[in-house]
C-alpha cells in the first residue's frame, strides 16, 4: 500500500517553560491515499491538530520534531522549510477553525486569494483576479465579495473564503483543523456538504481533524482515534462505529448524543488524559477504562491488526507474545 | 464614501479641543503663584505708581473675563500678543525658538522611527534568541535611563570630540554657508542622539511587542501554510497590522516636537523652545507661555488627528 500521504513514526515534542518537554505526539503513523478520507478524532489535546501542523511544517520554534512525513514517497520534512515550502498549498494545503482569524482583516478576501496564486505561478494580475472570482463562486459566494473585508463576512462566508482560498492551487490533500467548530448547526452542515462535494468534484484527499464524530461519519471513509498523543485505533469508519476495539474509542462513540436515544444523560468518560509532559508506563489509557485488567498497568499497548485495516493498541485484542515475554 | 462622516466628526473634534486648552491654558498661567508685575518692576524702589503704570500697559488692571475675552479676540486676529520680557511679538520669540529646536528633535525622534523600527521588528522575529534578549536589553536599558543623566553621560564621554552646549561656535566670523552649517551640525549631533536614544528605546520596545502580537495571529499561520517565505509575511501580512499601534506612537511623538525637550536643551544648552518656555514660567511672561501652549496644543492635536485618520486609512474594520 503506498498512500500520497505517509506520516511515519512522528514524533513532536514541546520544549515547556520550566525546561521540561511535552511528548504531545508519540510516534503516529498514518496513510492517506489519493482522493480518501481519513478522520483524526480524539479530546482537546490529544495531539490531533499537533499532528496535522506537523505535516505541514507549521509548528512553531518551539516544538522537536522526529520522523517523516512522506509525500509520494518523498520526505517532505528532511530538509526543513527549504524541502516542505514548494509543497505548501500547492499539494498539501490547510482550513483551520472555522473562529479562527484565518483571513487578514486589512486586506481583501481576493486578494488574499490571488496572493497565493500569483505566489505559486498559478495566475497572474487581472487573470489571477478573475480566478480568484470563480474558486469564490464555486464555494458559493458571489464573486464581487472579494473585494470586501473578512470582517465584513459572516463566519461561514469567512470559512467558505478560507476553502476558496485552500483551493487555489489545486491540491491533491486537504487539512481541515475543525472546519466546522463554532459555526452553528445550518452553516455546519453546509460547510460538510461543501467540503464533500469538493472532495468528490477535484479527487481531493481529505485530512479532517475534529472531535465532533458525527462529521467523522457523515465525511470520511476512513477513521484514526488519538488518545495521549498515540494512535489507539485505525479503521474503516464503520468498523470504528459498529465494532470499536478498544475501550476508549468504544466510550467515545458512547458518549455522542443520540437524537433517538432514550438516555436522557449524555454518557462521559470519567477523569481526564494523562499530562504528557512525563514519561507514562503501561496503558495511558487504564485509569479510565472499564475493563482493565493486569498487563495494562505495567506493559505499553501496541497497534496490532484485528481486521482488514483495522488495528487497535488495546491488550484486550490479546496480548502480543514478545510483548508477554 | 467611507469615511466622510469619520473625517468631519475627528476634525469638529480637534477644534473643540484645541479650543478647550486655549482656555485652560489662559487660566492656568494666572492661577500660578507670583506676579509678572513683580518681575517687570524689578528695579531699586520701584514706586506704586510704576506698577500701576506697568499694570495698564499690559492691560493687567482689567478683569479677568475682560482679559480672557480680549486674548480671544486677538488670537482670532492671528495675534498672539507681545512678551513681556523682551518686547517682541510672542510669535516672533516662538518662530526663532521652533527654528532652532525642529531640525535637533526631528533628527532625534527620526533617528529612532527607523531604527526602533527596525530592531524591533528583527527582534519579534527572532523571538526567544541571544539577538532578541540583547536587543530587548539595550532597548530597556535606554527607555529607562533619565533622559538628563544620559545627556550627562554623552557630555562626559565626548567632551573634546564634539562640541558639548550651544548651537554654533561663537568665534567663527563670517562662516561660509557650509562651514556654518557643518558647525551647526556637529553641535547637533550630542543633543539628538540624547533624544534618539531615548525614544530608541521605546520604539524598540512597543514595536517588539505589536509585531509579536501580529505574529501570533492565525492569518500568520495561515500566510505560511501558502508557502510565503519569512520576509513576505512580515511585509505582505504581519507589517501593516503591527503598524496600527506604531503609527499613533509615531504621530504622538512627533506631536511633541515643538515642545522641545526642556532637559535636553538644558543641558546642552540649545537654544530652543523648550528653554524659551522654561524662562517665560520664571518670568511669568504670560502671552509668551500662552503662545508656547497654543503651539504645543495645536501640533499635539493636529498629529492626533493625523494618527486618527491614518489608523482609518489601516484599519478597515474602523467605521466610527
Amino acid at each position: 500500500m503506498t498512500g500520497l500521504l505517509e506520516v511515519e513514526d512522528l514524533h513532536v515534542w514541546f520544549d515547556l517553560q520550566d525546561g521540561g518537554e511535552l511528548h504531545a505526539v508519540q510516534g503516529v503513523s498514518l496513510s492517506v491515499e489519493p482522493g480518501e478520507r481519513l478522520g483524526l478524532v480524539g479530546e482537546s489535546g490529544c495531539g490531533k491538530t499537533t499532528t496535522a501542523l506537523a505535516v505541514m511544517g507549521l509548528l512553531p520554534p518551539s516544538a522537536s520534531v522526529a520522523g517523516r512525513v512522506l509525500l509520494d514517497g518523498e520526505d517532505i520534512l528532511a530538509g526543513g522549510e527549504s524541502t516542505i515550502r514548494p509543497h505548501r498549498w500547492v499539494d498539501v494545503a490547510i482550513v483551520f477553525q472555522g473562529a479562527m482569524n484565518a483571513l487578514n482583516p486589512v486586506r481583501t478576501v481576493a486578494s488574499q486569494i490571488v496572493e497565493a496564486l500569483e505566489l505559486h505561478g498559478r495566475a497572474r494580475g487581472a487573470q489571477a483576479r478573475a480566478e480568484a472570482g470563480e474558486l469564490l463562486e464555486s464555494v458559493g459566494i458571489p464573486a464581487g465579495r472579494g473585494e470586501r473585508f473578512p470582517h465584513e463576512l459572516s463566519g461561514g462566508m469567512r470559512q467558505r473564503a478560507a476553502i476558496a482560498m485552500a483551493l487555489s492551487c489545486r491540491p491533491r490533500i486537504l487539512i481541515a483543523d475543525e472546519p466546522t467548530t463554532a459555526l452553528d448547526v445550518m452553516v455546519q452542515a453546509q460547510i460538510l456538504e461543501l467540503l464533500d462535494a469538493l472532495c468528490r468534484d477535484f479527487g481531493l484527499a481529505l485530512l479532517l481533524v475534529t472531535h465532533d464524530l458525527p462529521v467523522v461519519a457523515q465525511l470520511c471513509d476512513q477513521g484514526t482515534v488519538m488518545y495521549a498523543g498515540e494512535i489507539v485505533e485505525r479503521g474503516s469508519v464503520d468498523d470504528l462505529f459498529h465494532a470499536p476495539r478498544h475501550p476508549y474509542s468504544r466510550l467515545l462513540f458512547a458518549a455522542t448524543p443520540d437524537l433517538d436515544g432514550e438516555g436522557d444523560e449524555v454518557a462521559s468518560i470519567p477523569g481526564a488524559p494523562p499530562r504528557l509532559d512525563r514519561p507514562l508506563a503501561g496503558c495511558p489509557f487504564r485509569p479510565r477504562c472499564d475493563s482493565a485488567f493486569s498487563p495494562c498497568a505495567s506493559l505499553r499497548p501496541r497497534l496490532q491488526t484485528v481486521g482488514d485495516r483495522h488495528a487497535a493498541a488495546c491488550h484486550l485484542n490479546g496480548v502480543p507474545a514478545e510483548a508477554a515475554r | 464614501m467611507r469615511g466622510a462622516d469619520y473625517v468631519i466628526k475627528r476634525t469638529a473634534f480637534a477644534v473643540i479641543t484645541v479650543f478647550v486648552a486655549v482656555t485652560i491654558n489662559f487660566a492656568l498661567f494666572r492661577l500660578a503663584p507670583g506676579s509678572a508685575i513683580s518681575n517687570l518692576s524689578r528695579v531699586p524702589h520701584a514706586t506704586q505708581e510704576l506698577r500701576e503704570a506697568l499694570k495698564r500697559e499690559f492691560g493687567l488692571d482689567k478683569s479677568k473675563g475682560a482679559q480672557y475675552a480680549i486674548y480671544l479676540k486677538q488670537l482670532a486676529h492671528g495675534n498672539l500678543g507681545v512678551s513681556f520680557e523682551n518686547q517682541q511679538p510672542v510669535s516672533h520669540n516662538l518662530w526663532e525658538a521652533l527654528k532652532n529646536t525642529l531640525p535637533m528633535v526631528l533628527l532625534g525622534t527620526v533617528f529612532a522611527i527607523v531604527f526602533g523600527t527596525l530592531t524591533g521588528v528583527i527582534a519579534a522575529w527572532r523571538r526567544g534568541t541571544a539577538l532578541e534578549g540583547a536587543t530587548v536589553t539595550t532597548a530597556l536599558g535606554f527607555y529607562s535611563m533619565p533622559t538628563h543623566w544620559l545627556g550627562l553621560m554623552l557630555v562626559i564621554l565626548f567632551t573634546g570630540v564634539l562640541p558639548t552646549g550651544g548651537m554654533a561656535n561663537d568665534f567663527l566670523i563670517n562662516p561660509s554657508f557650509w562651514t556654518h552649517l557643518k558647525d551647526v551640525l556637529s553641535h547637533m549631533v550630542l543633543p539628538s542622539l540624547t533624544l534618539g536614544l531615548v525614544l530608541y528605546g521605546e520604539y524598540t520596545l512597543i514595536v517588539r511587542s505589536a509585531m509579536l502580537e501580529t505574529l501570533g495571529e492565525d492569518y500568520i499561520l495561515t500566510a505560511r501554510a501558502k508557502g510565503l517565505k519569512p520576509w513576505a509575511i512580515v511585509r505582505k501580512h504581519a507589517l501593516r497590522n503591527a503598524m496600527l499601534p506604531i503609527a499613533t506612537l509615531v504621530a504622538l511623538s512627533l506631536g511633541y516636537i515643538v515642545a522641545g525637550a526642556i532637559l535636553i536643551e538644558t543641558v546642552f544648552s540649545w537654544p530652543g523652545i523648550g528653554r524659551a518656555v522654561y524662562d517665560a514660567v520664571l518670568q511669568r511672561d504670560y502671552p509668551m507661555l500662552q503662545g508656547a501652549f497654543l503651539l504645543l496644543t495645536i501640533s499635539v492635536v493636529f498629529f492626533n488627528l493625523v494618527a486618527d485618520l491614518l489608523y482609518f486609512k489601516l484599519d478597515p474594520r474602523i467605521t466610527t
